[in-house]
């Protein structure tokens, strides 16, 4: 499969206009005017493949089930198909050595020019012992195939920020990339797991402009992480009008009104699932019926409670952030209090009740 | 067992204009503006519907005061995309659908004719060479 992309797509039965509207698409969930949707078009177009190598460390495979299942082939997953993907513990057919060998041969042969994809957070306890594949540990590994790589591109919430791994008490010590590589371009695409086509959209920059979209202060792509949930959702308008939802089946429920009082994240997660949805376009979680958890952003796992709203003035995330560094700033908000009192029923083998976890 | 038995009743919306935002009403004035420009520059615009907080009633609303035009085009291209004029010409209103029917994206295209209907040079190209195969083969 050598030769521009628009050749290897012909011969799979794709045709220009095919492409072209795609890449409208495309630029349209990238927040590009339309004329940058036929210059990406025709630049893509002529794009060769680039080499990619892709890194599972500490990671639930979330993620390459999220890329690799989006829906039933799409270009998106034609797209996929069409950079070479040389290393790639669970869709590769190769082990063992011959694995670690296909890698080193990509590495070597493509150096300063591939891109690597991490996703999974990254264990610093017990030397990084906590986490190993063919006997090295993945803080090793990382290391060594960020040296060559023109630029990273972190996978999930874990890779991004460490995300579940790192939820507190973090038994591992697991840290994000951007915590141990610092001289290589990094762009984050946090999500638990990330949205399919962000990974494209990164992708099909990269190829038609060689280079990595722009990034937020946290490595985000802005064109897709440039607004909240809330800010794009489509229940937004009531939450204007001060209609809310008050519990999981009353009226408002019903009537599709804002989860915001039944603890939805939206306000404070930038993210795309509000405009590119999920499954296809099918639905994602607040046309369902479900607030926000937050996925997106860093240690959403600790801040303060699925179904808590969100306080005002708000940025509870940001709050459990810090209260997880300090530890011990119990008393400062309720939330610290409680964890505080649910480490002492640990402590004393008290089963924590639902209720608790609640509070 | 009935649906009786699902202790959850559903309400229908109340007459009258059921989840309508207002957020429909501004944009048939960015589309006078865009027409605007399109005829005094011939500058091409387009609204991208998929990422305006806009509800099934907002599309309806806008779908119906905008109406229908003369012109349909039917594109076939991993499901079917349909770029329909409305009864404001200029103004083309553009779904792409995935295979499974699904809306992908979703556009008010403020052209003389919308972008995707336009051969592109490369095709016509091919187009001419099956051309010449056709008349090489009738000699």
């Amino acid at each position: 499969m050598k030769g521009p992309l628009i050749d290897t797509l012909a011969r799979q039965g794709i045709t220009r206009r095919t492409f072209f509207k795609y890449c409208a698409t495309l630029a349209s969930m990238m927040a590009l005017p339309p004329s940058a949707g036929r210059a990406m078009a025709e630049a893509m177009a002529a794009a060769r493949r680039p080499s990619v190598i892709w890194l599972p460390f500490q990671e639930c495979t979330g993620c390459t089930e999220s890329i690799t299942r989006s829906h039933s082939p799409t270009l998106e997953g034609m797209i996929f198909d069409l950079i070479s993907l040389d290393y790639q513990e669970t869709l590769m057919a190769a082990a063992g050595h011959q694995a670690e060998e296909a890698r080193h041969t990509a590495m070597k042969e493509n150096h300063g020019k591939y891109l690597l994809i991490v996703d999974g957070s990254i264990p610093l306890g017990l030397d990084g012992a906590y986490s190993c594949i063919g006997g090295r540990s993945n803080v090793d590994i990382l290391k060594e195939a960020a040296e060559g790589a023109a630029a990273i591109v972190a996978m999930g919430s874990c890779a991004s920020f460490g995300g579940i791994p790192k939820a507190n008490p973090n038994p591992t010590g697991a840290v994000s990339v951007s915590d141990i590589i610092k001289n290589k371009p990094i762009v984050n695409i946090p999500g638990c797991p990330p949205i399919p086509v962000v990974m494209t959209g990164v992708l099909a920059h990269y190829l038609t402009f060689g280079s990595l979209p722009e990034l937020d202060d946290k490595g985000r792509p802005k064109a897709f992480f440039g607004e909240t949930i809330h800010d794009r959702c489509y229940r937004r308008p009531f939450y204007d009008q001060g209609k809310f939802a008050k519990t999981f089946d009353d009226e408002g429920a019903r009537q599709g009104w804002c989860l915001f009082e039944l603890g939805c994240k939206g306000p404070v997660t930038y993210n795309a699932c509000a405009t590119v949805k999920w499954n296809g376009g099918t639905s994602w979680p607040v046309e369902s019926g479900h607030g926000c958890l937050g996925c997106s952003e860093p240690d959403f796992w600790d801040a303060g409670g699925f179904y808590k709203a969100l306080s005002m003035p708000a940025d509870p995330l940001k709050i459990a952030a810090a209260a997880a560094v300090a530890g011990a700033a119990a008393g400062v908000a309720v939330s610290f209090a409680n964890r505080a009192k649910k480490g002492a029923a640990k402590k004393a083998h008290e089963t924590t009740t639902l209720a608790d976890l609640e509070k | 067992m009935t649906l009786d038995a699902i202790p959850i009743h559903v309400v229908n919306t109340p007459p009258g204009e059921p989840g309508l935002t207002g957020n429909a009403r501004p944009l048939l004035r960015e589309l006078l503006e865009a027409a605007g420009r399109l005829l005094e520059t011939g500058e091409t615009s387009a609204i991208d519907l998929s990422a305006l907080p806009l509800t099934p009633a907002d599309l309806d609303w806008l779908r119906e005061k905008l109406g229908a035009g003369e012109i349909s085009v039917t594109l076939q291209a991993i499901g079917e995309s349909t770029l329909n004029e409305t009864a404001c010409p200029g103004v083309w209103w553009v779904t792409h659908h995935n295979e499974q029917g699904a809306v992908t994206s979703q556009f008010l295209e403020v052209a003389f004719v919308p972008e995707l209907v336009k051969a592109d040079p490369h095709d016509v190209e091919s187009g001419c060479e099956y051309l010449e195969l056709l008349i090489s083969d009738l000699s």
